[in-house]
């Protein structure tokens, strides 16, 4: 990143060091003829200065969470607060600090990156040297200064995506908010995004980022949360969550789908609780892990699937997740 | 204030950018209401205009040569509208194909020997012979027409064929009476006084009633040259409302509600572009009505005398049209259903307003029903400064209506794009 495109810390950060970036409090919403509540009492705490992300399946409340915080829809009940400032009645204040990026490119096609950049520049009351020097640190921030007179319509998903986010950089905000950043598009851009979210984060910026992508969540936040059917399932640091689920299961993933006899093959080892068999991975649960592994792979051997990989001691955030959702929602 | 001043000409210019992108747009928001003033204007300008370019070919069978068939023909000859055709002999079924073919809109059978039978019904009725004993029957001179011809126009043709008629009748009684009245008074009968250069009554002629005296006469760019554009501003509608839903659905908008970007701001960002579209529609239908109609064979558009009672109506019209785009793009969930809605609904208040068919023209409920369309007040407006030479104290009220309109309908979109689920 270069020097014009690092972003300035918070100003007052240490004053507000206690407060939290985000507070919801019972925060609940219900549409009408809604059969359940798309929200239904969350509770959540995102601290100042970190990378909060927010899993969960389709339906499970994301875009309504979203859509709360960005002050698009009324919260039934419960309380949000953005940077101590409450969202419904200090919305003017809140815009400034404030950075929203939505799901999909809201941006216009027929207008070009800078011109993009420029009219939302402008909507968030930017003007003169400081808005043109904003346009090119953003520019440059997206790798996009070659393309900066193309239409966007030009673009591919991944040029398109990289604009949506700059554009809520604009106004250099003290918290940031992304919805599913990196939906479908390509790993140079993926990484892109990353990489900035990172360096923003360096520079002081708090960011609350909502995905799918579990190994997003795992390599980018440092807290995450889950929902499902409208509920907090869990908050908490990523190291906590995957150390709670530590002794849970040895995973064997295959290439092919393992004949059904596998699962109860394995279960016949001493030591071994259950094995569980889902598609082309099956896991398998012991108190005594390190034992079982070498019976396992001959039994594994014996039955000649072909193996693809074998993981032991580290449970995934995706484990974690499917065992909150119950696999619900195909995380990938 | 001055802030968000600056937001509404950053969004007036970003929708003029989008705008002027979109060149097959620009070039059917400015062809479509010209082409149609032309078209229409000189396609109808005989309908609306007392013009002596409006004739219909009249073939006149005259078998009979005498008072009665001369008498047809010169009352033709001397009808600017229409365009005469004379046969000494032609059979009725000769007559009906040439109708048929269209060779003529208009043929009069005079059957040979019809002075001559005129002449004895008169004897008998000069000579008092019973109605049942009389042996002539009255001469039935007899008329075809083209179904296609408008029936008014026929009922002028027949109305002009009576008048012939009953101008041969005075002429041949008054010669019987003449005869008559030699024969009993002899060398005292010096001949009946002079009524042709006696008519007790003046020729009668129409006069048109302007508010502020001597307008000229309407015609048919009066009416199509408002009437269009007042469509074509309505038009817009379609376009508007569906450019407001693209950036809905583009998410766009929302990212300017996040912004707490108020909703005049972005309201009138689409507003302003479109006004100026408007405006330009407007001039361009009246510079083409004034300038080039008439190398075509047209006639030119009046344009009154209140130059300024013109830009108040354009500017309301404008304003309304805008106002009902952004109130269907607000409360529409797509662009199908705005698309849709709009132009039916312009449609409609269009046929209702005198935009399709002239108001004239329409049956009394309707001309009555026509009032609760804001074209029709558009219209209303407009017809005031070309046709009856008002001001802009004339055009306050229709001016007033299409404002208030615009204002109802830029509350509502306001109060809905304010409202958050």
């Amino acid at each position: 990143m270069t020097s014009t495109a690092s972003p300035s810390p918070a100003p007052q950060a240490d004053v507000r060091v206690g407060t939290p970036a985000i507070e919801l409090k019972g925060l609940s919403k219900s549409f009408p003829g809604g059969r359940a509540p798309a929200l239904d009492g969350v509770d959540l705490s995102v601290p100042r200065g970190g990378i909060f992300g927010i899993l969960g399946p389709n339906g499970a409340g994301k875009t309504t969470l979203m859509s709360i915080l960005g002050g698009l829809i009324l919260p039934s009940s419960g309380s949000v607060r953005i940077d101590g400032h409450d969202v419904l009645t200090e919305a003017r204040h809140i815009r400034h600090i404030l950075g929203l990026v939505p799901q999909e490119p809201a941006i216009y096609p027929t207008l070009t990156a800078r011109e993009n950049l420029d009219f939302f520049g402008r909507m968030q009351g930017l003007s003169g040297a400081y808005l043109e020097s904003r346009i090119q640190a953003c520019l440059e921030l997206a790798e996009m200064t070659g393309e900066a007179d193309q239409r966007v319509e030009q673009f591919s998903g991944g040029y398109k995506r990289r604009l949506n986010m700059v554009i809520g950089l604009m106004h250099e905000p003290e918290i940031l908010i992304l919805d599913e950043p990196t939906v479908a598009i390509d790993p140079h851009s993926r990484a892109l995004i990353h990489d900035r979210l990172r360096e923003l984060n360096a520079a002081g910026i708090s960011i609350l980022i909502s995905t799918h992508y579990m190994e997003e969540a795992e390599l980018l936040c440092d807290e995450i949360a889950i929902i499902d059917h409208g509920r907090l399932m869990v908050q908490g640091l990523v190291p906590d969550l995957l150390a709670q689920r530590r002794d849970e299961a040895i995973e064997l993933q295959f290439f092919g789908e393992p004949g059904a006899g596998l699962a109860r093959a394995l279960e016949t080892i001493p030591g071994v609780q259950r094995a569980e068999q889902a598609g082309c991975r099956v896991r398998v649960f012991s108190d005594r892990p390190e034992q079982v592994i070498a019976p396992i792979m001959q039994r594994v051997q014996a039955e000649a699937p072909t193996l693809r990989s074998l993981v032991f001691g580290r449970a995934s955030l995706e484990q974690v997740f499917l065992s909150l959702t119950g696999d619900r929602g195909a995380p990938r | 204030m001055m802030r968000n001043l600056a937001k509404l000409r950053a969004s007036v210019v970003k929708e003029a950018r989008i705008l002027l992108r979109d060149r097959q747009a620009l070039i059917l928001f400015f062809t479509m209401p010209v082409l149609f003033v032309l078209i229409l204007s000189l396609s109808l300008r005989d309908v609306f205009g007392d013009r002596p370019g409006a004739t219909f070919p009249v073939l006149v069978v005259a078998e009979d040569q005498a008072e009665v068939g001369r008498g047809i023909v010169d009352t033709f000859r001397a009808n600017p509208h229409i365009r005469l055709a004379l046969a000494e002999r032609a059979s009725e079924a000769q007559a009906r194909q040439w109708l048929i073919d269209g060779h003529y809109r208009f043929v009069v059978l005079v059957p040979a020997g019809a002075t001559l039978q005129a002449k004895r019904r008169l004897g008998e009725i000069m000579a008092e012979v019973p109605a049942d004993l009389r042996l002539e029957q009255p001469v039935s001179v007899r008329v075809l027409a083209d179904p296609s011809l408008r029936s008014d126009y026929r009922k002028v043709l027949e109305g002009s064929l009576d008048l012939a008629l009953h101008g041969i009748e005075m002429k041949l009684g008054r010669e019987q009476l003449e005869q008559a009245l030699r024969a009993t008074q002899g060398s005292h009968f010096t001949g009946l006084p002079d009524m042709e250069h006696g008519r007790l009554f003046q020729p009668v002629h129409g006069e048109t009633v302007t508010k502020r005296g001597g307008g000229p006469t309407p015609t048919s760019v009066q009416q199509n040259a408002p009437a269009w554009t007042l469509l074509a501003m309505f038009f817009l509608t379609v376009p508007l409302s569906v450019a407001f839903i693209k950036e809905r659905e583009q998410g766009s908008l929302f990212r300017l509600q996040t912004m707490t970007v108020p909703a005049w701001v972005v309201l009138g960002g689409k507003a302003v572009p479109y006004f100026v579209i408007n405006q330009i529609q407007m001039i361009s239908v009246l510079a083409v009505s004034v300038y080039v109609l008439p190398l075509l064979g047209g006639d030119p558009l009046g344009l009154g005398n209140a130059p300024l009672a013109l830009l108040l109506m354009g500017a309301s019209a404008s304003l309304a049209a805008i106002g009902f785009g952004i109130a269907v793009a607000v409360y529409a969930r797509t662009t199908e259903q705005a698309a849709g809605f709009s132009s039916a609904t312009v449609m409609i208040m269009g046929a209702l307003g005198g935009i399709l068919v002239p108001k004239a023209v329409m049956l009394p409920i309707m001309q009555e029903l026509a009032v609760i369309s804001p074209l029709s007040w558009g219209l209303d407006g407009f017809l005031d400064i070309f046709v009856r030479g008002g001001g802009v104290d004339d055009v306050l009220p229709e001016a007033l209506a299409l404002l208030a309109f615009s204002a109802f309908c830029h509350a509502i979109a306001i109060q809905r794009y304010r409202r958050r689920v």
